[in-house]
C-alpha cells in the first residue's frame, strides 16, 4: 500500500515538475496577483482572501434560505408542506444570476491578466521553451482557473441551499436530485460566464489591433458590467414574478439566466416538457459555443497578438482626452486658478481617465448607478404613467441623485487606489504638508466629474418635462446636497489622490460600508422625496437652505476640532496592517 | 562639484534624501547659504535641481505634461515654462516624443526627462543620483560637458554615482562613504595623493570595499563552468 502511495507521489512530483505545469502555475498565479500593467499598483489580496470574498455572496444568500425554508420557521408561520422543486424557482433564479454575476465580475477584474502580454513574452520566449508549451500552459491555466472559480463561487450553495430546502423532508433521493440539479445549473451558468468573458477578450485581441484593444477594453468591460448588473438589479422583481411559475413569464424574461433555469427544471425532472427542453438546449448550446469561441479566439489571439509582440512598439498607456481642450481651459480660468491646484487637478483627472484600474472602478459604479436608476423608473412605471405629469414622480426626481451618489462614491473609492507609488516623490518634494491641497483637489475632481455633466442634464430634462422655473429647484437641491455629500466624503481626507498605498483594513470598515448604504438611502431616496414635497409646496424649498448651511457648518466645525496632525498631508498610512 | 561615492548601503541615498528635504536628519542640520533648509523648504527646493536614482515617473502622463507639472510646482511663468520645455525637449532629442506617455519611454528617455525637469528652472544646486543610468554614449558625453559648464557658472553639483570614471573626470571634489562614515574627503588629486593610488577605481577599492573583487570574480567563473 505504501509503495503504491509512494509511486503515485513520485509520479505526481515528476509530472508537476514538467515545464508545462511550471508555466501553468506561473500563469494561474499572475491571473490572481495582477498583470503587472504599467502604472497599476494591483491590489494583491492573496489567493485565500480572494477566494473567501468570492464565496461570501453564496454563503450569505444560502444562509438566508434557512430562514425562508427552515421547518421550524415554516411551522411557526403556519406554512404546510411544500414542493421544493416549485417553491424554490425564484431562489434558484437568483442563485443562477448571482453565480453568473460573481464569476463575470471576477473575470472582468482580471481581464488584463487572462492573456499573455509583453512581460510574458520577454521573460519566457528567450528561454528554451517552445511556443506550443506556452500556449497550452496558459490555456490549461485559464480552464483550471475557470473550474476553480466555478466551484468556489458556488461551493456554499451546493451544500447549504439543498439542506435548507430539502433537508427536513426526510428523502435522500429528493435531496440528491435537488442538490444535483442546483449544483450543475449554477456551475454551468458560472462556467458559461467565465468562458464568455474569455471569448470576448480573445475575440477582441484576435480581431482588433493591440492599440485599439487597449483603448476600447475598459468600455467593453463597462458595457458587460452594465449588462450583468441589470439581471442582478431586477432579480428580486423577477423572483417575485416567477413565484407563479408561469411559462409565459419565462418567455418574457429573455437573456441567459432563464436558459439555465430551464436546465435546472430539466434536471429536477421536468425534462419532458417541450418548453423546458428547449431552454435546456439553448443553455447547452450557449455553453458549447462559449467554449468553442474561447478556444478559437485564444488560439487566434496567441498567433496574432502574442507571437507578434516584438513587431509592435510598446505603446504604454494611451493618453486620452487631448481632443477637448475647451473644458480644461474653462476650468483653468475659473476654479483652478491657483497653479499647484491646477497641476494636481490635471494629474488626478488624467490618471482617473487614463488608468484602466481607476476608470474601471468609476465605470463600475456608474454602471451600478445606471442600473439602479433604470430599475427605479421601471418599478415606478405603470400603464397610466406620464413622464411630464405634475407633481413630478419621485422616481424621475431621484435619477440624478442616484447617479451622482454612485459616481461620487466610485471616484472617492478610486482615490484610494495608488498609481505608481515610487513616482510620488515629486509631490513629496513640492506639496506643503500643512496645506489644504488634498481636500481642495479632491473636492474639485469629485464635483466636476459628477455635477459637471449630471447637473446640466438634470436641468435640461427637468426643463423639458416641467418648465425652466421648476427645473431650477431640483437642480439646485442636487447641487447643494452633492456639495454636502462631497464634504462628508472628504472630512478626513488628507492625501493627494493615488499617491498613497491602499488604506489599512480597520475594525470600523464594515460600519463605513454600512454608512455608505445608509447614505444612499438618504441621498437617493429621501432627498428626492423632500424635493418633490418642496416642488409641491414651493415654499418648502426655502427649508433646504438652513439645512444645507447647518450641515456645512457642522462639517467645518468637525474639521476645526480635529488635531492638526490629523489634517496634515500624508503619503503613507501609519498602520502596518493592510490587506 | 562634489563626487559622492560609496558601496551599496553606505548611506548615499539617505544623504541625498536629507539634502533634498525628503528626509529629516535625526541629528544635525542641512545648511544652505548658512540657513537650515527645513526653515523654508519651498524656497530652498526652488533653487534645487534633483535627479533621483530610479527614473520613477507617472507612466500615465506624457513627457510634456510631466514637465509642465514640474514647471508649475516650481512656480515658473507659463511662457518661460513652455519655451524652456520645448527647447530642452528639442536639445535632449525628445521633442518628437513629447505627447507619448512616459510609460512607453525607454530608461534613457525617462532619465533625460528627469534631467530636463531638474535643469529647466535654472537651479543653483544640482543633486544628481546616478544620473547616467540608461543614457546612450552621446547623451553621456553631452551630460558630462553640460555639468562641467554648469559648474563653471558657479553652481553647485552634488554627484552621486557608481561610475568612477565619470566621477574622476567630472568632479573637482571627492567624498567616499562607508557604513555612514566619511572615510575620505578632499579634491580628487588630494585624495589620490593621500592614498597613493593612481586611479579612482583603486582608491575606491582600497577605501570602500572589503571584498577581494578578483577572488569573487574567479569564484563566480568556477561555479559557472563547474560540470553538472
Amino acid at each position: 500500500m505504501n509503495s503504491w502511495k509512494q509511486s503515485l507521489a513520485v509520479r505526481w512530483m515528476v509530472f508537476s515538475q514538467r515545464p508545462v505545469m511550471h508555466l501553468s502555475r506561473l500563469f494561474a498565479g499572475r491571473m490572481f496577483h495582477g498583470s503587472g500593467e504599467l502604472g497599476a499598483d494591483d491590489l494583491d489580496l492573496g489567493m485565500g482572501v480572494v477566494l473567501i470574498f468570492l464565496a461570501m455572496p453564496g454563503v450569505l444568500v444560502s444562509l438566508l434560505m434557512f430562514e425562508k425554508y427552515g421547518s421550524l420557521i415554516r411551522f411557526l408561520r403556519g406554512d404546510g408542506t411544500f414542493d421544493p422543486f416549485t417553491a424554490t424557482i425564484p431562489d434558484e433564479y437568483f442563485f443562477i444570476v448571482l453565480s453568473m454575476v460573481v464569476s463575470c465580475a471576477t473575470a472582468l477584474w482580471r481581464w488584463n491578466s487572462i492573456f499573455l502580454d509583453r512581460r510574458d513574452y520577454v521573460s519566457l520566449v528567450p528561454l528554451p521553451v517552445s511556443l506550443a508549451k506556452i500556449f497550452l500552459a496558459n490555456l490549461f491555466a485559464i480552464f483550471a482557473l475557470a473550474a476553480l472559480l466555478t466551484v468556489v463561487v458556488n461551493a456554499a450553495s451546493f451544500v447549504l441551499f439543498p439542506i435548507a430546502v430539502v433537508g427536513s423532508q426526510g428523502s435522500f433521493s429528493k435531496l440528491f436530485r435537488f442538490a444535483f440539479g442546483h449544483a450543475l445549473s449554477v456551475s454551468l451558468s458560472s462556467a458559461f460566464c467565465l468562458l464568455a468573458i474569455f471569448a470576448l477578450s480573445g475575440t477582441l485581441l484576435a480581431c482588433l489591433p493591440y492599440r485599439i484593444v487597449r483603448k476600447v477594453s475598459v468600455y467593453v468591460r463597462f458595457a458587460v458590467a452594465f449588462c450583468l448588473l441589470a439581471p442582478l438589479a431586477t432579480s428580486f422583481t423577477v423572483s417575485s414574478i416567477l413565484s407563479g411559475g408561469s411559462k409565459l413569464l419565462f418567455q418574457r424574461l429573455g437573456g441567459m439566466p432563464p436558459w439555465f433555469l430551464g436546465l435546472t427544471e430539466t434536471l429536477w425532472g421536468n425534462g419532458n416538457d417541450i418548453f423546458f427542453a428547449s431552454l435546456t438546449r439553448r443553455a447547452a448550446f450557449s455553453l458549447g459555443l462559449a467554449l468553442l469561441i474561447s478556444v478559437i479566439s485564444y488560439a487566434v489571439s496567441f498567433r496574432r497578438a502574442f507571437v507578434r509582440i516584438p513587431e509592435f512598439a510598446d505603446v504604454g498607456p494611451l493618453p486620452r482626452g487631448r481632443r477637448f481642450p475647451l473644458p480644461a481651459m474653462l476650468l483653468n480660468a475659473t476654479i483652478l486658478r491657483a497653479a499647484k491646484l491646477r497641476t494636481c487637478y490635471h494629474f488626478v483627472s488624467r490618471t482617473l481617465l487614463r488608468s484602466e484600474a481607476h476608470l474601471q472602478i468609476v465605470l463600475a459604479f456608474t454602471a451600478l448607478g445606471l442600473v439602479v436608476a433604470a430599475q427605479t423608473i421601471n418599478s415606478a412605471y405603470h400603464p397610466g404613467f406620464f413622464f411630464a405629469a405634475w407633481p413630478p414622480s419621485v422616481a424621475l426626481l431621484s435619477i440624478p441623485f442616484i447617479l451622482t451618489y454612485c459616481l461620487l462614491v466610485g471616484i472617492r473609492l478610486a482615490f484610494e487606489v495608488p498609481s505608481d507609488l515610487s513616482a510620488n516623490w515629486i509631490f513629496k518634494l513640492w506639496i506643503e504638508r500643512d496645506g489644504e491641497h488634498a481636500r481642495q483637489i479632491a473636492r474639485r475632481v469629485l464635483l466636476t466629474f459628477s455635477l459637471g455633466w449630471i447637473a446640466p442634464l438634470c436641468l435640461l430634462y427637468s426643463a423639458l418635462l416641467w418648465g425652466w422655473l421648476t427645473a431650477l429647484l431640483p437642480t439646485g437641491i442636487l447641487i447643494a446636497c452633492s456639495m454636502v455629500l462631497v464634504e462628508v466624503l472628504l472630512v478626513r481626507f488628507r492625501k493627494i489622490p493615488f499617491t498613497c498605498p491602499y488604506p489599512a483594513f480597520q475594525s470600523n470598515s464594515p460600519l463605513v460600508l454600512l454608512a455608505y448604504l445608509v447614505g444612499f438611502g438618504i441621498f437617493a431616496v429621501y432627498i428626492p422625496r423632500i424635493a418633490r414635497w418642496a416642488l409641491e409646496t414651493r415654499l418648502g424649498a426655502v427649508g433646504f437652505i438652513p439645512v444645507i448651511l447647518l450641515s456645512l457648518a457642522g462639517l467645518r466645525q468637525f474639521r476645526k476640532q480635529m488635531l492638526d496632525m490629523d489634517k496634515q498631508l500624508i503619503f503613507e498610512e501609519d498602520s502596518a496592517s493592510r490587506f | 562639484m562634489l563626487g559622492y561615492l560609496g558601496p551599496n548601503g553606505s548611506g548615499k541615498s539617505t544623504t541625498v534624501k536629507m539634502l533634498t528635504g525628503l528626509l529629516q536628519p535625526t541629528r544635525g542640520q542641512v545648511l544652505f547659504e548658512g540657513r537650515d533648509i527645513q526653515s523654508d523648504l519651498v524656497s530652498y527646493r526652488k533653487r534645487l535641481g534633483y535627479v533621483p536614482e530610479a527614473a520613477n515617473l507617472y507612466p500615465l502622463l506624457t513627457g510634456q505634461e510631466y514637465l509642465e507639472m514640474v514647471g508649475t510646482f516650481r512656480a515658473m511663468s507659463l511662457a518661460q515654462m513652455k519655451s524652456k520645455i520645448s527647447s530642452l525637449l528639442e536639445l535632449f532629442s525628445l521633442f518628437a516624443h513629447r505627447h507619448v506617455s512616459l510609460g512607453s519611454y525607454s530608461k534613457g528617455m525617462r532619465q533625460r526627462i528627469l534631467l530636463i525637469a531638474a535643469l529647466m528652472d535654472n537651479p543653483d544646486v544640482l543633486i544628481l543620483d546616478e544620473p547616467l543610468s540608461g543614457l546612450d554614449v552621446t547623451s553621456v558625453l553631452i551630460f558630462k560637458n553640460l555639468i562641467q559648464a554648469f559648474s563653471a557658472l558657479g553652481k553647485g553639483v552634488f554627484y552621486c554615482s557608481h561610475i568612477l570614471e565619470v566621477v574622476e573626470k567630472v568632479c573637482s571634489q571627492l567624498l567616499i562613504l562607508r557604513s555612514g562614515h566619511v572615510i575620505a574627503y578632499g579634491s580628487t588629486e588630494d585624495v589620490r595623493r593621500r592614498i597613493g593610488q593612481s586611479s579612482l577605481e583603486r582608491i575606491f577599492l582600497e577605501l570602500g570595499e572589503d571584498a577581494d573583487v578578483v577572488k569573487v570574480a574567479n569564484e563566480i567563473v568556477d561555479v559557472v563552468v563547474a560540470p553538472s
